[in-house]
């Protein structure tokens, strides 16, 4: 039986939700994936007696029920939300640049959100609701852009949708600044930048808007058990609905036919199953540069365009005292050398200038995430170059320590807290890491980089054109709705369904 | 009254540059470089080497270490960085089986990483070391595993000053370290308090001797011998005080009975908690009533109908079977051999270290857990 209607090659998160679409679209489906473990990066690893969360920090638009977002409304047509326990995350962020005095926590909920902006920058008011009634607006004509798979019928779109025409083409920066909202208020709403790893004189205002009022009109939400537990719900899902999933199993090519679209897929070990469907849970750079023979020159220069977005670092730390105990206050922590985000970027290029960071202490969502008496951090940057491939083997332990260090002293430095003697437990991912289990190149986390010419509108608006070979379609951070949890679920979702079409047009 | 957003002086222009943002794209793309894509990148080859999988090696010489030791050294087919302190799979075909464990590296790191050489160094004490120990002659070929587990210094975590207490064969990761110290790979001071019943149980003396200076020392203890030069014993908290510098995070590797006897004299030295690490040993048979079940193991498309020991865990079983199953740290710990349990009881040796999430929705750890009743259960392929 090495015959299925899909394969979907990476059990990451846009893969699991790819295979559960496929699924209740009627395919018979076959997830492979090279790791012994599901999620890509949403998964969580025990060192002692702590069991530490590998990436997420918090889900966004999920929501509680009944201020449910979309990627709830997701989960209940997958059927994998009863089947995770959540936890409230309980603020936005809080944001600290020390050399420019700004220390902001901010609330969830859009209210509160603005009169605290309003608290700490005055005069400020108006341009957030000005913020928040277009991101609506925008979400609004995103929705009606997904229904239509990128196939938009313009009129409509200046008719009903214009503040999302009017905005989008525009960075974060140039809108705000017609917004007229004040530098200051625009340095605490711009914190989240660091989660689309793109600064705002590049990243487009719809993106990020987007993502800001996703995030503070529906609060984030966690997996009790790490986001392990929402990757084996779905496992679990797609076993339901008869699904195959193997792991310690890598695809090692994508076989075509002579219409150049796909006919079947090689494992490790040789075995050829024969499919006329693949979702590419992975990124492009390694199907058109290693699956796959004969790529057309357009398919070739078309990847080679794109600008690989952050590589990933992570510290994880397992401490001997409570949150209260050392001082640590907050659930999550953006640190950054200054506010204006295109020199931060600037900073993150080299290994010896980044120590930005976002924080988080899960106590402070899950108290019981570790043993009484215990806490649980990780701290996350992104590198803006390649500048690990200059680590040499020899080299590398070093380097890790270092950046360990320079990680902690700015936690330390930046919230007063004192943790470093009380390390039980700690564990170092590089970009080494990344590529190790996920094959990405250079390590990255963050999938293509949200360049003004790359961003969601246009890759939204081009998914039909992006779809250039016969039965491949890509899901994941490298795809149409870039990078991130929520990003990567849906990701899945469209590309699953594309492929139920796809399938049921052959007949 | 709706807000309408508005940049350019004519609103018209904000609709243009919109319009503009396909097209745009289709320009950038068409583009791209037309020479291939790349294969690798800098960092993907490094993780190869840091992470290089399962390999093939050859063994090109066996030593005796002592009368029930040898070091093996093989010649890898890809070269590896590692931590001083980590462990390989040894694996090879015995009878029908395909049989691996986990062992610590005896030999440094940049052994493996200029010329591809590894060392482990092994006591002739159970099944597949005793195969070894009769079997193993150069020219045979291996199955050599990632380098794993935790068992190493970090200097973000740690003091600064070591002290390692070894027994019997868990000499293998220290001299490791002390290799490494000396070759410049690994950068901390390590005083190693050593037991052994007699002066001939010793492996590595010589060396370990010849590598002592400022960075590293050693201290040999007696637990059957009297002699001049050993201390006499066991590592007791006397003795730890005796050659331990002012501040120091303690390592142990022996096995489980020198656990116990030293976590009580390092208790009454103040020490516990993030100070001590110790190194998982691998499960071994359980005292039970000798019974057997029905194993039924689903790997991807194939089902297996094979037999379990009461005794023994569902790891071996299956590798008694001859199925080629993951298997890493033979402790319950790395999860290397994750697996889904479809149905059965069962019981896990020792604590049970799986994640969360995989106790409420039914995965266990092969290499931990011994059959209660029949059983069936999913398992990835070992390939």
């Amino acid at each position: 039986m090495d015959r299925y209607d899909a394969v979907v090659i990476g059990a990451g998160n846009g893969g699991l939700v790819a295979a559960i679409r496929l699924l209740q679209g009627g395919a018979k489906v076959l997830l492979v994936e090279k790791h012994n473990l599901p999620g890509g990066f949403a998964t969580s690893f025990r060192r002692g007696r702590f069991e530490f969360e590998a990436s997420l920090h918090e889900l966004n638009d999920f929501g509680p029920a009944g201020n449910g977002g979309d990627v709830r409304d997701l989960f209940d047509s997958l059927g994998v939300t009863d089947k995770v326990e959540w936890v409230p995350i309980p603020d936005a962020y809080r944001v600290i640049v020390r050399s420019e005095g700004l220390d902001a926590l901010m609330p969830f909920g859009k209210q509160a959100f603005i009169d605290k902006l309003e608290s700490y920058v005055p005069g400020s008011r108006l341009s957030a609701e000005r913020f928040f009634e277009l991101g609506e607006q925008i979400r609004a004509a995103q929705a009606y852009t997904n229904s239509r798979n990128g196939i938009v019928d313009s009129s409509v779109m200046v008719k009903e949708h214009g503040n999302y025409v009017r905005t989008g083409s525009y960075s974060v920066n140039e809108v705000l600044e017609s917004l007229k909202m004040p530098q200051k208020a625009r340095d605490i709403i711009n914190a989240y930048w660091c989660y689309l790893g793109a600064h705002c004189d590049e990243l487009s205002f719809t993106h990020y808007v987007s993502m800001v009022i996703r995030y503070i009109t529906r609060g984030a939400m966690a997996p009790k058990m790490r986001s392990h537990e929402i990757s084996l719900a779905m496992c679990e899902r797609i076993r339901e609905l008869g699904g195959d999933i193997w792991f310690n199993t890598e695809a090692e090519k994508i076989v075509t036919g002579a219409d150049g679209g796909v006919e079947g897929v090689i494992l490790k070990g040789g075995r050829l199953i024969k499919t006329r469907h693949v979702v590419a849970n992975c990124s492009p750079h390694v199907v058109y540069g290693r699956m796959m023979d004969g790529v057309p020159e357009r398919i070739v220069r078309a990847t080679n365009a794109r600008k690989f977005a952050g590589r990933g670092f992570c510290m994880f730390l397992g401490l001997n005292k409570s949150a209260d105990e050392l001082g640590i206050e907050n659930h999550n922590y953006f640190l950054y050398d200054t506010s204006n985000s295109a020199k931060q970027y600037e900073l993150m290029k080299s290994i010896d200038t980044n120590s930005a960071q976002a924080t988080v202490c899960l106590n402070r969502a899950h108290p019981d995430c570790s043993p009484k008496g215990t806490s649980l951090m990780y701290f996350t940057t992104l590198y803006m170059s390649d500048c690990w491939g200059d680590v040499k083997p020899e080299d590398y332990a070093r380097t890790k320590e270092k950046v360990a260090n320079m990680m902690i002293d700015r936690f330390e430095r930046d919230t007063g807290s004192k943790i470093r003697d009380s390390i039980e437990e700690i564990s170092v991912a590089t970009p080494m890491t990344y590529a190790h289990y996920c094959g990405h190149p250079e390590g990255g986390i963050y999938g293509y980089e949200s360049q003004y010419w790359d961003g969601l509108n246009p890759r939204l608006q081009m998914m039909a054109e992006d779809h250039q070979t016969r039965g491949l379609r890509f899901a994941g951070g490298y795809s149409m709705r870039l990078s991130g949890y929520s990003s990567a679920y849906f990701s899945g979702d469209i590309t699953g369904r594309q492929t139920v079409g796809d399938i049921k047009k052959e007949g | 009254m709706a807000y309408k957003f508005k940049r350019q002086v004519f609103g018209f222009m904000d609709l243009l540059r919109f319009k503009k943002m396909v097209p745009l794209r289709e320009k950038k793309l068409s583009e791209g470089s037309a020479a291939p894509i790349p294969k690798t990148y800098r960092v993907n080859q490094t993780a190869e080497i840091l992470h290089p999988g399962t390999q093939s090696a050859e063994l090109v010489s066996v030593e005796s270490v002592t009368a029930d030791m040898k070091t093996y050294t093989f010649k890898l087919s890809k070269n590896m960085m590692f931590r001083a302190g980590q462990y390989v799979t040894v694996g090879h075909a015995v009878g029908g089986s395909f049989v691996s464990r986990p062992y610590a590296i005896s030999s440094s790191p940049y052994a493996a990483l200029h010329e591809g050489k590894l060392s482990v160094t092994v006591k002739k004490a159970g099944f597949f070391s005793g195969w070894l120990y009769e079997n193993a002659k150069p020219g045979d070929i291996f199955v050599i595993g990632d380098p794993s587990g935790f068992f190493f210094y970090d200097g973000v975590r740690d003091r600064k000053n070591i002290v390692g207490i070894a027994g019997g064969s868990g000499i293998t990761p220290f001299v490791c370290m002390a290799r490494a110290i000396a070759e410049g790979s690994e950068d901390f001071d390590l005083t190693l308090i050593y037991g052994a019943r007699t002066q001939a149980d010793l492996a590595f003396k010589d060396e370990l001797d010849r590598l002592s200076g400022d960075k590293f020392r050693v201290v040999y203890v007696l637990s059957d011998e009297k002699k001049p030069g050993f201390e006499s014993g066991f590592v007791s908290a006397d003795i730890i005080k005796k050659y331990a510098p002012a501040s120091y995070s303690v390592m142990m590797c022996g096995p489980q009975a020198m656990y116990d006897f030293a976590d009580k004299q390092l208790a009454s030295l103040g020490l516990g908690g993030k100070y001590v690490r110790k190194e998982a040993n691998c499960i071994g048979d359980r005292d039970v009533k000798p019974q057997k079940y029905a194993l039924t193991v689903h790997i991807r498309d194939e089902v297996f109908n094979i037999t379990a020991n009461s005794r023994e865990t569902l790891l071996v079983a299956m590798e008694r079977a001859g199925l080629r199953v993951p298997s890493k740290c033979r402790a319950g710990g790395c999860g290397y051999c994750h697996s889904r349990l479809i149905s059965g009881k069962y019981t896990i040796a020792g604590g049970d270290k799986r994640r969360l999430a995989d106790v409420k929705f039914g995965y266990i750890h092969p290499c931990c857990t011994y059959p209660d009743s029949d059983m069936e259960i999913e398992v990835p392929s070992g390939e």
